[in-house]
């Protein structure tokens, strides 16, 4: 599956690092994938932690060392949206 | 429109919340507020509203700063005699440099109104006037202990219609403060468009406890009528 978009959050720290993929997720369409370049720790830890509890699916995760050290590249396919609780 | 990069950093937290995400913080920077009001009512609502990212807040109070303001979080120990409008609007412009403020002037074309703490007559006509263009409104009414927030989407019952008389007692600041957050809380549900198929709600306020209830129309209402044409 090739991704529609990608993005680059190495330089971002919590919570902005949710709010880049979150925002770049919304611009796709359902069933789209995004790449997600990330760093080890935290961001590995909770961006595809919180897209699928948001119902996205996480297609990949894998270290990245082309991209630089400490890379990881997240492949993300956007989920159907959510019932918003009420 | 993309948001920029500055407003995705401040609005980060509002960003991921369910049902709002990046469109719904788009709609809050293009709607343009009418905040009638500049008292102890209106101040909570106006910093929150400016921390959320409404992009446009105009002031409309022909007051001066009186007793009763001192403890309005947006006016200063020595501003009495002042414009109440001058001393709200350096507060929001303090609170948020990603927002416009200024006094309302005419001709502003709102595309909603938050009515704050205003008198009885008052914040009926404005809310008619309101409904009348077509805005979406939120109107806020402290009482004693408590009050009441009304919560009227383009097309629903009007606050004539959802209207109860309050005691009439002398609000606490810990009123003013809770109903004059909710209603700007309501007020972003409504323009971020968070609250999905919004409708007409009172949510009274007993003794810090809210109650929402659904609003009814009154038979024979004018606002039963032709819909109100929806903002441009």
């Amino acid at each position: 599956m090739t991704p529609r978009a990608r993005i680059d959050i190495r330089a971002y720290a919590c919570p902005l690092t949710w709010v880049k993929t979150r925002i770049a997720l919304e611009r796709l369409a359902e069933g789209d994938a995004l790449e997600v370049l990330l760093a080890a720790g935290e961001p590995l830890d909770n961006v595809p932690r919180s897209a699928a509890e948001e119902g996205h699916r996480v297609l990949a995760a894998e270290p990245a060392p082309a991209e630089g050290p400490g890379a990881w590249r997240v492949v993300l396919v956007k989920g159907a949206p959510r019932e918003e609780p009420a | 429109m993309a948001l920029s990069e500055r407003r995705i950093a401040r609005y980060a937290r509002q960003l991921i919340l369910p049902g709002l995400g990046e469109a719904g913080q788009e709609r809050l920077l293009a709607a343009r507020v009418r905040v009638v009001g500049a008292g102890p009512v209106a101040g909570p609502a106006l910093l929150y509203l400016a921390a959320a990212g409404v992009g446009t807040l105009w002031v409309d109070d022909p007051d001066p700063s009186g007793e009763g303001d001192a403890g309005a979080w947006i006016h200063p120990p020595d501003g009495r005699g002042r414009p109440r409008t001058a001393a709200a609007v350096e507060a929001v412009r303090a609170a948020s440099d990603l927002v416009e403020a200024g006094v309302l002037r005419p001709g502003a074309g709102p595309t909603a109104v938050l009515v704050a703490g205003a008198a009885q007559d008052v914040a009926r006509a404005v809310a008619e006037e309101a409904r009348l263009l077509g805005l979406p409104h939120v109107v806020a009414e402290a009482d004693g202990e408590g009050g009441a927030v009304t919560v009227v989407p383009v097309g629903a019952p009007c606050y004539a219609c959802a209207f109860r008389a309050g005691h009439g007692a002398e609000p606490t600041p810990a009123a003013t403060a809770q109903v004059g957050a909710l209603a700007a809380l309501e007020l972003v549900l409504l323009l971020s468009g968070a609250a999905q198929a919004p409708e007409g709600r009172r949510v009274e306020v007993v003794r810090g406890q809210p109650m929402a209830r659904a609003t009814l129309r009154l038979p024979g209402c004018a606002c039963a009528g032709a819909a109100a044409r929806p903002a441009p």
